[in-house]
């Protein structure tokens, strides 16, 4: 599905540990347009929760998310 | 949440990370941060207080390795640099107890420009603990 996607901005948070990666995807996604999709990629198990109870909470959709070999990807359509 | 009330106590290194972590996250997230800074970490809001500040108590020791971790994690290592990108962020606010500022030897003179300014605790209470969704104490 995620193949699918078409995605406006990618931020690679590798490596990175919190609050770092929420703190780079705020920074990104209000540098972006309503609708814009970003691609999120991280490897801190943190974000498993951490990103989807930002959208619930923000409003932003999360399209999709998946994870490869403790590489998490996510799809966040901002609202 | 709207708006963070955070008083922080602790001035070792590696115990005052959490509390300004937590405060970037929100920050990021559009909350207003409000922070007031007593006892010895008063300290922290001078460039020669953030300095000083170590990893304190059974893991003294590990004052590098812990400064190393946290550039992987993506941090500054140094709480005045921390300091500045919270600020950078948004809606914080750090503030010198005076009580701390006094006994400590905090003054205007030697306040990081990030800071706000010597508060009483009252006026910190009042203003923005009440008014706060939450509060933290570290």
């Amino acid at each position: 599905m995620s193949d699918q996607i078409k995605v406006d901005k990618v931020l690679d948070t590798s490596g990175k540990c919190c609050p770092m990666p929420m703190v780079e995807t705020n920074k990104t996604l209000k540098k972006l347009a309503g609708g814009d999709v970003l691609q999120i990629i991280a490897t801190d198990p943190g974000t498993q929760v951490d990103i989807p109870s930002w959208c619930e909470r923000t409003g932003n959709q999360l399209l999709a998310s998946n994870e490869q070999e403790n590489l998490f990807t996510y799809y966040v359509k901002k609202a | 949440m709207k708006k963070l009330a955070i008083v922080i106590r602790d001035d070792e290194y590696d115990k005052i990370l959490t509390p300004l972590a937590f405060a970037y996250l929100e920050a990021s997230e559009g909350a207003e941060v409000e922070i007031l800074f007593v006892n010895w970490a008063v300290r922290a809001l001078t460039e020669e207080g953030a300095k000083q500040l170590k990893v304190g108590g059974n893991h003294a020791d590990k004052d590098a390795w812990v400064r190393e971790r946290v550039t992987n994690a993506g941090l500054p290592n140094d709480i005045n640099t921390l300091l500045k990108a919270i600020k950078e962020v948004g809606n914080v606010r750090f503030y010198a107890c005076s009580l701390a500022a006094n006994i400590f030897e905090v003054g205007e003179d030697n306040l990081i420009p990030e800071a706000e300014g010597i508060v009483g605790a009252s006026w910190f209470l009042n203003e923005h603990m009440v008014s706060a969704d939450h509060h933290q104490y570290f």
